[in-house]
């Protein structure tokens, strides 16, 4: 605590298993994602407003909040999908020129990317601030830094061929149908 | 022990250069998720994974090595992504329990 403000040791707590589930309208194309706790990812077809929801793939991965061990202040993370490492498929993209310039300074950025339904949406910036202070505070190698930056700064999410970590196909139990 | 120690103590096989750098502990999972959470830095990962998301999970967290056990072929996408984030990695025709018990007889230990 420095004048009465906690400089923030933030600690990953309610880790949850689950499910990044996407669906597909199969009317008017829209995409969306969500998170399942479910064993198993649904697969039923349903109709909502004007919808027609129809699964298109799910990835196991975890849902987790972030809690300062000095102040005891907890970020919620509900809308957090992952974090995608970009490859450089757009020399135009945002993530990707920014991603260029950092890394010669041993600054790795990382997109956050959150859950949507058709237009993309990011987390707040105060949230990617805790995360970028998070994932910096768990390194070891001197210099390095963790950048986490709005998903939207993609130029081209349709076509952005980043890494997002997640667990794709990894339960021999669900199998993909 | 340093990563070079590794190559040499566990008869590892390197995918790319050997960046020296000091093994804390080890890792053993073969889910991205479970790394984030629960890998720490300095921390030598053991995984059958070989894409190369594996490598921004490790870069991630900062693990020291990644070790890809049963002889699995490493994409070279995945390769150079290691390079840039100066990490090494080896491959092994070891499976992942004789890594785990080479590790130990080295000193290395599970996270705690």
């Amino acid at each position: 605590m420095t004048g009465g403000k906690c400089q923030h040791n933030w600690q990953m707590t309610d880790v949850k298993d689950g499910f990044i589930v996407t669906e597909k309208c199969y009317h008017c194309n829209l995409l969306r994602t969500y998170f399942s706790f479910e064993e198993t990812p649904p697969k039923e077809e349903y109709k909502e407003d004007d919808h027609y929801w129809d699964y298109a793939g799910s990835a196991q991965s975890i849902k987790f909040n972030m809690k300062c061990g000095c102040c005891g202040k907890t970020v919620t993370f509900e809308n957090l999908m992952g974090l995608m490492q970009c490859v450089g498929c757009d020399a135009n993209c945002y993530i990707n020129i920014v991603s260029q310039i950092c890394e010669g300074q041993n600054i790795w950025v990382y997109a956050g990317l959150a859950y949507s339904s058709g237009a993309e949406t990011d987390l707040p910036v105060e949230k990617l601030d805790v995360l970028t202070n998070y994932f910096t505070s768990r390194l070891k190698t001197p210099g390095k830094k963790i950048l986490v930056l709005p998903g939207s700064l993609r130029k081209n999410p349709e076509t952005c061929r980043g890494e997002v970590l997640k667990d794709v196909g990894m339960l021999s139990l669900t199998p993909e149908t | 022990m340093r990563v070079k120690d590794l190559e040499t103590t566990l008869n590892l096989k390197p995918l790319n250069e050997v960046y020296d750098k000091d093994i804390d502990g080890a890792f053993i999972s073969d889910m991205l998720s479970d790394v984030m959470a629960g890998a720490k830095a300095g921390n030598v990962w053991v995984t059958v994974q070989t894409h190369k998301n594996t490598v921004a999970a490790a870069n991630l967290v900062d693990v020291s090595a990644v070790i890809v056990v049963r002889g699995k072929k490493v994409p070279e996408d995945t390769i150079q992504m290691a390079d840039r984030a100066k990490m090494t990695l080896f491959t092994t025709d070891l499976d992942t329990f004789q890594v785990a018990v080479k590790l130990y007889e080295a000193g290395v230990r599970p996270n705690r």
